[in-house]
């Protein structure tokens, strides 16, 4: 229902005369281009009045993704046909109404697939599926009008190296803090003392604002290279990414210890009881036993942790670390809403496939019936 | 114990590390930054001279104290700003192009072995810029014209940041200077010193508004239908954009005082507007740009 509202009466897109000015919105039936807006209009009705009267939760999926797709396309044909011709400055920005439509098939065909009872398998397909989908839209050229396109067109090298270095920033602060964080969950399980202090200390850490702490890792960081050249020269410094990494991996650490600690005390005493009954040493135990039931519940942790610091990376930008991060603050610098969407939107992707891949891991190891 | 702490450090962070013998060329991420940053690495590559880029690095607190810990050796800065640098922004040797870079030279070099090099020969400083209408058809085209038209009851509405409204020697100067005052009504105060917000306000006539605060070079004033007051007075520090580069790395390659001179000595106000206006408003790419125009001036080979 929501989707027709949005179709019928939210600007599907803007037109804007130059970068910086806000533009005029148009809806979809209110296209100049007629011969495309009202069909396409009318296509979108159609799925939504479909996937709201079908029985078969299949049929809802496939209007579901119909209509996302139809949106998709729509949006780059549309912003075509409206771009006016020779008009070099005049730029092309998605509108409320998009996100809306785009928003209502996406939950519609989520809907679907819960119904459909997919197995973790078939979600990873599906997602591939879907971010396919919308990367070969971009791929044949269909969405180069658009603003977010033109953005991307002026920035094509860096925003590839920005990507790597933000992958970088989101491992390099995830691999330390399950090095560090599940050894000290399990030490915290073990000895309640431990677990008290931990988790304390590691919630206050969490509390502090992120663009403080970036901040505050610059200092000592810095002090520590000028006291010790070798450091130095071997690239830990003051800016850009060893302090951006030990901030990211000091967030980390809460979920992973407070996942670990959690996965391990909902492993049943009784489980634990048989199989010391059973002769097992306490290595065996904690890793034939204790290890692949508490995993489900660290996974979920290390879910957290992906999607949380995918999207935490983006501040690093503030103290050279670069990312994704640098077009959103380049964009707000210029009041160029579609530079800081091209940092937002891959961020956005990237942290819903993480979550895609590690919920299905997790579904997975949660087992099934034997 | 500490020494396989450090070795292991060490180890992860030779991944990220650079090579000490390049040219680090830094810049501040704002426009003109990115602009003056991939023009000093452009001309510096052509030159056989090994750059690592880190253009667009971050504030200027950010970048001065990436500079001062030798962790960038060269990056473009304002003359004006030495003034806060080394905490004397009140004196009047800012307000003197020539005194102020001689001023500013001789700090950074006493006080930090910073060498700066020949300066642009345009103000990128704080002034209002008028809607093209109102200017036109009030006569505006300095600031005494602004005062004058403002004490005698003009309607005017400014668009600026919370640090020029409060900040002694921004509005309150200009105010005194030329005889006006803006009441509480008259202003749209903005949480950033961005300017491409005040001047979108005034562009679109957010709330009324019809003048914003601009920087000297900004792009986007002309091509939105701005019109700059000139300071006929004198009111405001002069902002000359000039490389600064780590003493060490200038006698590595003393070459690069003579290879920056021509570039910077070319831009003058006009020209760096309508380059900021390039990158701000048409989106082009700061470094497609700066190779552009370096190329147009037979200033690349």
């Amino acid at each position: 229902m929501a989707a027709l509202v949005a179709v019928a009466f939210a600007p599907f897109l803007a037109l804007q005369p130059n970068r910086i000015v806000s533009g005029e919105g148009f809806t979809l039936p209110g296209l100049p281009a007629a011969w495309l807006g009202l069909p396409l209009a009318t296509l979108l009705a159609a799925c939504a009045v479909a996937a709201a009267f079908a029985h078969h939760a299949a049929l809802q999926a496939l209007a579901g993704a119909a209509g996302a797709l139809a949106a998709l396309l729509g949006a780059g044909l549309a912003a075509t046909a409206l771009l006016p011709a020779g008009a070099t400055l005049a730029r092309v920005s998605l509108g409320s109404g998009f996100w809306l439509v785009t928003g209502a098939f996406g939950l519609i065909l989520a809907d679907a697939l819960v119904k459909l009872r997919g197995g973790p398998l078939v979600r990873i397909v599906l997602a591939f599926a879907a971010v396919g989908a919308v990367l070969a839209v971009l791929a044949a050229g269909l969405w180069d009008d658009l603003s977010i396109m033109r953005e991307y067109a002026a920035n094509r090298d860096s925003f590839w190296q920005q990507g790597a270095r933000h992958l970088v920033l989101v491992g390099g602060s995830l691999a330390p803090a399950l090095l560090l964080g599940i050894p000290l969950g399990y030490l915290c399980h073990r000895h309640a003392a431990a677990r008290g202090a931990v988790l304390a200390v590691l919630s206050v850490v969490q509390t502090v604002p992120s663009i403080a702490m970036f901040g505050l890792m610059m200092a000592p960081l810095a002090a520590l290279a000028a006291a010790y050249p070798a450091l130095g020269a071997a690239g830990i410094r003051g800016i850009g990414l060893t302090p951006a990494l030990l901030a990211l991996f000091l967030y980390s650490l809460l979920p992973v210890v407070a996942n670990t600690v959690a996965g391990f005390a909902a492993v049943p005493p009784a489980v634990v009881e048989a199989a010391r009954g059973m002769g097992m040493g306490s290595l065996r135990r904690l890793a034939g036993v204790e290890w692949p039931l508490a995993f489900p519940v660290i996974v979920t942790g290390v879910r957290i942790v992906l999607v949380q610091n995918i999207g935490l990376a983006a501040v690093a930008a503030l103290i050279g670390a670069g990312g994704f991060g640098t077009f959103v603050f380049r964009g707000m610098g210029q009041t160029a809403m579609d530079l800081v969407l091209l940092g937002a939107v891959p961020i956005v992707i990237l942290a819903f496939f993480a979550a895609v891949v590690l919920d299905a891991i997790a579904g997975r190891a949660q087992g099934r019936p034997a | 114990m500490k020494k396989t702490v450090l070795a292991a450090i060490a180890a992860i962070a030779m991944a990220t590390g650079a090579a000490r013998a390049d040219v680090v060329v830094a810049s501040k991420i704002d426009t003109e930054g990115s602009l003056l940053g991939a023009m000093i690495r452009l001309v510096l590559q052509d030159n056989g001279i090994p750059v690592v880029d880190r253009v667009s690095l971050g504030a200027t607190p950010v970048v001065r104290a990436a500079i001062r810990a030798g962790e960038i050796d060269i990056y473009p800065e304002y003359t004006g700003n030495a003034g806060f640098f080394y905490n004397m922004a009140d004196n009047d040797v800012w307000k003197d192009a020539a005194k102020g870079y001689a001023e500013a030279k001789k700090r950074d070099y006493d006080a930090e072995k910073i060498v700066w090099l020949t300066p642009a020969p345009a103000n990128n400083t704080w002034a209002i810029a008028v809607r093209g209408d109102v200017a036109t058809a009030e006569k505006l085209a300095t600031m005494s014209d602004f005062g004058a038209y403002v004490a005698k009851g003009g309607t005017v509405k400014l668009a600026a940041s919370a640090e020029f409204v409060n900040s002694a020697a921004a509005l309150p100067a200009f105010q005194k200077a030329y005889g006006f005052t803006l009441k509480a009504d008259q202003l749209l105060t903005l949480a950033g010193g961005d300017t491409a917000a005040t001047i979108k306000a005034a562009a679109e006539e957010t709330d009324g508004t019809n003048a914003a605060m601009v920087y000297g070079t900004d792009g986007a004033i002309a091509e939105v239908g701005l019109i700059v007051m000139t300071d006929d007075k004198g009111v405001q520090p002069v902002y000359q954009p000039a490389p600064i580069i780590r003493e060490a790395v200038l006698k590595q390659y003393p070459q690069i005082e003579e290879l920056l001179e021509p570039v910077f000595s070319s831009l003058d106000l006009q020209t760096l507007q309508k380059l900021n206006g390039r990158i701000a408003v048409g989106g082009e790419n700061a470094g497609a740009v700066a190779k552009d125009y370096l190329t147009s001036k037979g200033l690349l080979k």
